[in-house]
């Protein structure tokens, strides 16, 4: 997987405690330019830590992080954002009491590189870069709206919308998809296709195995902190630890189905 | 920005009306205590910046303005400066004094903020209440730095005097309205330009706003250094339109009333604070005549709770709703 010799994201020995808990137990893996990474594993096991420690939020206790071989992992969030790592959220985080466009005017003035001086007014090229990133989640029509407003989905476009508006060269999602319908399922899929085309890497964070086994290149899950399974999600299907701690037997089977009558290409 | 639009025009009609009032004849009594309200109406613009729009809970806006005042007047007193010149000295200091509550409130949040800008504020009026060490003798008379309770004066005034005479009252108008109009003009770019953003954002979802690239660390103190530079220009111009400053600015009463206008004109609204400050003045000053004694802080109390009962975005904030719903009924565009 990994031909380019430095990868995008290179992660190595990562842990992060709180207490006495690990919630990520040095952790190691590299994700490579334009692909993208697929995380799963049961409820606990650490996978939004892990954004927590790569997105800065929340520091690494352990371990090297580096963005294109330059460490990341002592960095502050608003600084990682700068160097071009974008993430949305679990939990629908908004700016609330601003309209729809001026929740992604944030992230196209301040996302993109420090200002040093934030100015009197954004310019041209700022305002044009926030309508193509509600163009591309399709909600132009509702730039006026007041945020709190929105209804889940919305919200979740718009946490998209937001966090392609920094032009992030590495974008990471904390499950997209939790708690929409299987139509909405379907359109945030055609989205994250649509990203893929365009070259963004992505790690995705996802408990809709769906969703993520036909998104990702590459399955990581993880299990008290640590990486069970590491591989194509074909395998995934197949592997015995995988099927005891997260997938089961049914839900294996399912996939493998799938797997098997989606596509056709072996 | 289509805000400007509307609010331009309206505040130079507000401005040319009070520009002409002393021409048509307002009472000297009203000018002094309209040249009040300018000095107020200052003071809550731009706490409204810190209050209402970064919405950290900071209650140093008093103790930012004493730093003005005082500024002014020693300035006056012990380098007999010009007060012209103490001026800009007092809104710079003002400014260094901001930023430096800003970082130390910089890892709070929430009430624990209000508690220590509070302890800041009171810190300064015992510093100065207890300030009894002479620096210099007048005669027998012992003179300590900042005159304690007594409060500092005789250190001049803004040359009005000397210019107009008896209509000096005239110059302080001028003065107090002309630092009000430069503080709205100033605190509506603000909060219209991207740093509004930033403020904005961090006050909604401040984790969420770091994710976006906006340095918590940055903002938090520039809202604080920006918002004191006006405060500390109306804190010299009260020292000198009254010839005096006191550790009275510090009392809880004054900065509980000027909170109370935020409030009442809608908190986080660019218009909020001279609606609040014009609204609850004009209501102050006629509850102080003698038919109404001993209601005052009643009356003040009643309309602090009414308007946050009735109007939680206060009178800017249901002016807003009402033209917006009017709007809609005739057929216009739902809102901006």
């Amino acid at each position: 997987m990994n031909a380019d010799p430095v990868p995008l994201l290179r992660c190595r020995g990562v842990s992060k405690y709180f207490g006495a808990l690990a919630a990520v137990k040095s952790l190691s893996f590299d994700v490579a330019a334009g692909e993208a990474l697929g995380i799963g594993g049961p409820n606990g096991a650490g996978k939004t830590t892990l954004f927590e420690v790569i997105s800065g939020l929340n520091p690494a206790d352990e371990g090297s992080i580096e963005l294109e071989g330059a460490a990341i992992e002592r960095v502050a969030p608003a600084t990682v954002c700068h160097r071009g790592i974008a993430r949305t959220f679990q939990f629908n985080a908004g700016f609330d009491t601003l309209s729809v466009r001026e929740n992604v005017l944030v992230s196209a003035h301040f996302g993109r590189r420090n200002r040093a001086w934030p100015g009197l007014a954004h310019d041209r090229a700022t305002g044009e870069l926030a309508d193509r990133a509600l163009e591309l989640v399709g909600m132009t029509e509702r730039a006026g709206h007041m945020v709190r407003d929105l209804p889940v989905f919305h919200r979740k476009l718009l946490m998209m919308a937001s966090a392609m508006a920094t032009e992030p060269r590495l974008l990471l999602m904390d499950e997209p998809v939790g708690g929409l319908n299987p139509g909405e399922i379907d359109r945030m899929m055609e989205i994250v296709l649509g990203l893929r085309e365009q070259g963004v890497t992505i790690i995705l964070i996802e408990h809709v195995m769906r969703f993520l086994v036909q998104l990702s290149d590459r399955v990581l899950i993880m299990h008290h902190g640590e990486s069970i399974y590491e591989g194509s999600p074909r395998g995934l299907t197949r592997d015995a630890r995988v099927i005891e701690v997260y997938l089961g037997e049914g839900m294996a089977k399912r996939l493998r189905d799938a797997m098997a009558g989606g596509d056709g290409g072996g | 920005m289509s805000g400007w639009k509307r609010d331009l025009p309206i505040g130079l009609v507000v401005l040319a009306a009070l520009i002409a009032a002393p021409a048509f004849g307002l009472p000297r009594f009203w000018i002094t205590t309209v040249t009040v309200f300018f000095i107020w109406a200052t003071v809550v613009s731009q706490w409204n910046l810190v209050f209402g729009v970064a919405g950290i809970f900071s209650l140093a806006q008093m103790a930012i303005f004493a730093i003005g005042g005082y500024t002014t007047a020693m300035m006056g007193l012990y380098l007999e400066w010009s007060l012209w010149l103490a001026l800009p000295v007092s809104g710079l200091l003002a400014v260094v004094f901001g930023a430096v509550v800003g970082l130390a409130c910089l890892r709070l949040t929430g009430a624990y903020v209000a508690l220590l800008t509070l302890a800041i504020a009171y810190i300064l009026f015992l510093l100065i209440v207890t300030d009894t060490d002479c620096v210099y003798y007048e005669g027998t008379v012992c003179r300590s730095l900042t005159e304690g309770w007594k409060g500092l004066g005789r250190y001049g005034d803004y040359g009005f005097r000397d210019l107009f005479g008896r209509d000096f009252h005239l110059g302080n108008y001028g003065l107090a309205l002309a630092v009000l109009t430069l503080a709205t003009l100033f605190s509506f770019a603000i909060v219209r330009s991207p740093m509004g953003l930033a403020f904005r954002a961090l006050r909604d979802n401040p984790g969420y706003a770091v994710s976006r690239g906006v340095s918590r660390f940055k903002y938090q103190l520039l809202v604080f250094a920006l918002s004191a530079f006006f405060t500390g220009l109306a804190g010299s111009v009260y020292a000198g339109v009254f010839s005096v400053i006191g550790p009275n600015v510090l009392q809880l009463g004054l900065l509980l009333f000027l909170l109370s206008m935020m409030v009442v004109g809608g908190v986080g609204r660019p218009w909020g604070p001279l609606i609040g400050a014009a609204l609850l003045m004009l209501v102050d000053e006629t509850l102080k005549e003698e038919a109404f004694a001993g209601y005052r802080n009643i009356g003040l109390g009643l309309i602090l709770a009414a308007v946050v009962v009735l109007l939680p975005q206060g009178l800017a904030g249901g002016i807003d709703n009402l033209a917006r719903r009017l709007a809609r009924r005739g057929g216009g565009a739902p809102g901006e």
